[in-house]
């Protein structure tokens, strides 16, 4: 018998989910447990394994299409069995938007076709957005003022994505179109929202790195020991927790709808983490609360996870300030996008030797750059500037770190 | 005189006043022409007028009726001259009503017969002389006239159209109508409450054809029960005087047969306003039964000439006309806008009323289409039931998959207010989900909407769900 698999709950404020890749065709057997789709929401990727053995009949969503809690995705069924009636997510794509003014025959607008209230239709006339191409963010592909709006302003997660013309379209080599979805459509939306929402500025900083480079050495045997890779994200960590502490406007983050700034009372911090498919914010959560040895361990979790697809929503939710690791790509410095509604984030770069003046001697020293970038509707400049001192403090005297603030 | 305006507006009916205001509004100097009353048809000689008697018919039924709740009256007498004078003072404060706005939008109105002399320009015929007018843009809202048959032409006392049967002085011993259509069942439902013996000629097989079948035989039943004589798949041949009376004759499926009647009511369909109006003239074509062809933006072959209301056909509704009026004016003002309407309700004001809205539970069948029905009758409703009024059901029509709503039918009492409800839920994209779990409040009739929700899923409480 026909079964329909629908879109699962899959987490607190979760509505909806993109389709971001399916595993199977119609037509293809699976077996229990085989992932069948790739789902992404706000908040995180998950795959969906079959939940039975048998036969994939239809799938009801495209790539890129964004499906509601409790729809369905897919239909299962037996070897053999025939596929059941149309329903209403397999509606074929309309054709794009076209200026249809006064060309449009007069007829009739069929009853029920497209679900919009009359202003949301007007409006769309206003914008010339064709809501046959539209997908709806409400129930039963309800269109919304909002989806009409964002329909009008180019590539939205409400609208069908056009698939890629084919090769043969455009002479190879010349452009290739990639259809924006998945991940990198929640990159678009939020990268935009932080950059027109918050008013940046970044200070950058030099720090000496050669003691911490001797205690992390120092503490690799032990690390080693337990198992534990130890990198310097932990003491980043550790250093960036006990300068918000002395700066508490900086963890925090604006509530812009209600013009209010949230300071908060936990430390969740954010460590940006590059996938295969593009930027994703791991958190590690009440980082305050933990040891270096814990935060080791939590954050080399985050990024086997990540690595892995193994994310949870609660992996990638509730960050209250972020780091942004470039790493040995380092560089010197660079300019970091908030994540918004952050009022803050920190960018480290590359650790090198360089010759630097001490006690009128040239010295080589472990150098390294800080690049950080601040709300400035939030953070005056020498506040953030204070901030980025006491983190540079706190890394070139490590033991610091571990002395209790007060 | 000779004048250029902005806009012109040939008809002030219910189409025409709005799309006149409404263009007023939007700073448009307009021109508003009517050759006989403001309000036109609608106001003057259908819709308003009608329903002012009908509504006495329904008191008078009411009142002949109250016995069972012990309420002793007399036999109750009706003199008709004094219902129609206050009719007439119900239209006429409603006329004044629409002078008054037209003043206070600054619409010129001109009482004149408009015709057109160019592209650009009409001829307006008044009683003192001709104006001439040019204007930018003009709207053609002429209305319609009440078709009359080869063998029943009317004479405006023994043959006569809907107009006059509204304003009849005494009451027919012996009505006839031809057609079963909505005016005929309205106006021949109210004068069998008055005492006439009437009887309707409906040439298709059912009365009301295109109305759900199952509405029209509860009003069917009605009919029955106030003494009408119906005869469907039948013919009125002609009429006759015989021995100083007239008679039709009437082929039925089961032979001839000859009826007396005082007055003959013809309603057999309308036919548009156009002939004086030399539209041609202005490049403004015709569809195929007269009617002038337009867009969706109400446009017609002339760029700048607009139609709308029942010049440009069928369904005559005045709602529909003051819904085109707007969007042409609003059109004309440079906005981005077309007639777009998902949910067209009508509202049959029988004994009980008839209120549709959107797709029919036949016409979603002949489609194909996989519905959902649910249908709950005013008897379980309890308020029905406290008036006395509980003939009737509300249908809902829904999309089996996704449940939206896509139509719905009431036949019973306050159904022509009743619709709306279900109209804004069409419009809004609603689910039946959404009407189930709206509360309604207790005891009012709309409770019957929202058990219909319920029984399309299943799960009405006050019927059994099959």
């Amino acid at each position: 018998m026909a079964r329909e698999f629908k879109l699962p709950d899959i987490g607190e404020g979760v509505h909806e989910g993109e389709v971001v890749k399916w595993f199977v065709k119609e037509g293809d057997a699976v077996k229990e447990n085989d992932p069948v789709v790739e789902v992404m929401t706000d908040k995180v990727t998950v795959q969906i394994p079959s939940p039975v053995t048998g036969k994939i009949l239809q799938l009801r969503a495209k790539e890129g299409e964004v499906v509601k809690v409790g729809s369905t995705l897919v239909v299962f069924g037996e070897a053999g069995e025939a596929v059941p009636i149309r329903p209403e997510t397999a509606k074929p794509i309309a054709p794009p938007p076209a200026p249809a003014r006064t060309e449009a025959p007069p007829a009739p607008s069929p009853t029920g076709d497209i679900l919009a209230a009359p202003a949301v239709r007007r409006l769309a006339k206003e914008l010339n957005v064709n809501l046959a191409a539209v997908r709806g963010s409400g129930p039963q592909g309800r269109l919304s003022e909002d989806d009409v709006r964002k329909a009008a302003h180019g590539p939205a997660r409400t609208t069908v994505v056009a698939p890629p013309p084919a090769a043969t379209a455009a002479p190879s080599g010349s452009e290739q179109r990639i259809p924006i979805h998945g991940l990198r459509k929640r990159i678009f939306e939020k990268m935009a929202k932080s950059n027109v929402t918050a008013a940046h500025f970044t200070y950058v900083e030099e720090v000496d790195m050669t003691q911490l480079v001797h205690l992390r050495d120092h503490l690799k045997p032990t690390a080693d020991r337990k198992g534990v890779k130890l990198t310097f994200l932990p003491f980043f960590v550790k250093a960036i927790l006990a300068a918000l502490v002395e700066f508490p406007t900086l963890n925090a983050s604006v509530d812009d709808e209600r013009g209010e700034i949230v300071v908060k009372g936990y430390y969740n911090i954010g460590i940006a983490t590059a996938t295969d498919e593009g930027l994703t914010v791991t958190v590690v959560h009440d980082a305050d609360k933990k040891g270096l040895w814990d935060l080791a361990k939590e954050i080399e979790r985050l990024a086997a996870a990540a690595r892995d697809k193994k994310l949870s929503l609660q992996d990638v939710q509730g960050s209250t300030f972020t780091i942004t690791s470039l790493g040995k790509e380092g560089g010197i410095f660079a300019t970091p996008i908030i994540n918004w509604p952050e009022v803050a984030i920190l960018g480290i770069h590359k650790i090198e030797k360089r010759p630097v003046v001490r006690d009128d001697q040239i010295a080589i020293r472990e150098m390294m750059y800080m690049s950080c970038s601040f709300d400035h509707r939030v953070v005056d400049g020498h506040v953030g500037a204070a901030f980025v001192q006491a983190v540079r403090n706190y890394l070139e005297h490590p033991a610091t770190i571990f002395v209790e603030t007060g | 005189m000779d004048r250029h305006v902005d806009l012109v507006v040939i008809g002030a009916g219910p189409g025409g006043y709005p799309a006149a205001i409404r263009a007023a509004q939007l700073g448009k100097r307009v021109l508003l022409v009517e050759r006989d009353r403001l309000g036109g048809e609608c106001l003057n000689y259908g819709c308003i007028p009608s329903k002012a008697l009908i509504h006495t018919g329904n008191l008078i039924h009411a009142i002949e009726r109250a016995g069972e709740r012990g309420i002793e009256t007399g036999p109750v007498k009706v003199d008709l001259v004094k219902l129609q004078q206050w009719k007439t003072s119900v239209v006429q404060r409603l006329v004044n009503g629409v002078g008054q706005l037209c003043k206070g939008n600054r619409v010129d109105v001109l009482s004149g017969h408009a015709s057109f002399m160019g592209p650009n320009d009409l001829e307006i015929r008044k009683a003192d002389g001709s104006d001439w007018v040019t204007f930018t843009d003009a709207i053609i809202a002429t209305g319609g006239r009440p078709s009359d048959l080869p063998t029943f032409r009317f004479d405006g006392k023994r043959v006569i159209s809907t107009k006059e049967a509204l304003e009849l002085p005494r009451v027919p011993q012996n009505f006839a109508i031809i057609g079963g259509g909505v005016s005929g069942l309205e106006i021949g439902m109210f004068y069998a409450k008055l005492g006439s013996r009437v009887v309707v000629i409906e040439i298709m097989e059912q009365l009301l054809p295109g109305t759900d079948p199952e509405a029209v035989r509860v009003v069917a039943r009605n009919l029955q029960k106030l003494g009408v004589e119906v005869h469907v798949k039948s013919q009125a041949r002609g009429w006759r005087e015989d021995k100083g009376q007239t008679v039709v004759d009437i082929v039925t499926p089961e032979g001839l047969i000859a009826r007396r009647a005082d007055i003959i009511l013809v309603t057999v369909g309308r036919r548009p306003n156009t002939d004086d109006l030399h539209a041609e003239v202005a490049g403004v074509e015709f569809g195929p039964r007269g009617y002038v062809k337009v867009d969706r933006q109400l446009r017609t072959s002339n760029p700048h000439v607009y139609a709308i209301g029942d010049v440009i056909g069928p369904p005559f509704l005045a709602h529909k006309a003051t819904k085109e009026g707007l969007t042409a004016a609003e059109v004309i003002a440079g906005q981005p806008v077309e007639l777009d309407v998902h949910a067209m309700p009508a509202a049959i004001f029988t004994d009980p009323e008839i209120a549709t809205v959107g797709l029919q539970e036949a016409e979603a069948n002949g489609q194909g289409r996989r519905t959902r029905v649910g249908r709950v009758p005013f008897a379980a409703i309890g308020r029905a039931l406290t008036t006395g009024e509980y003939d009737g059901f509300v249908k809902l029509i829904a999309d089996t998959d996704t449940k939206v709503l896509l139509g719905a039918t009431i036949v019973g009492p306050d159904a022509s207010d009743l619709i709306s409800e279900l109209t804004l839920a069409i419009e809004m994209g609603a689910t039946l989900a959404d009407i189930a779990l709206t509360v309604h409040p207790h005891p009012t009739l709309p409770e019957a909407i929202m058990e219909s929700a319920e029984a399309a899923l299943g799960q009405a409480i006050h019927v059994l769900n099959r």
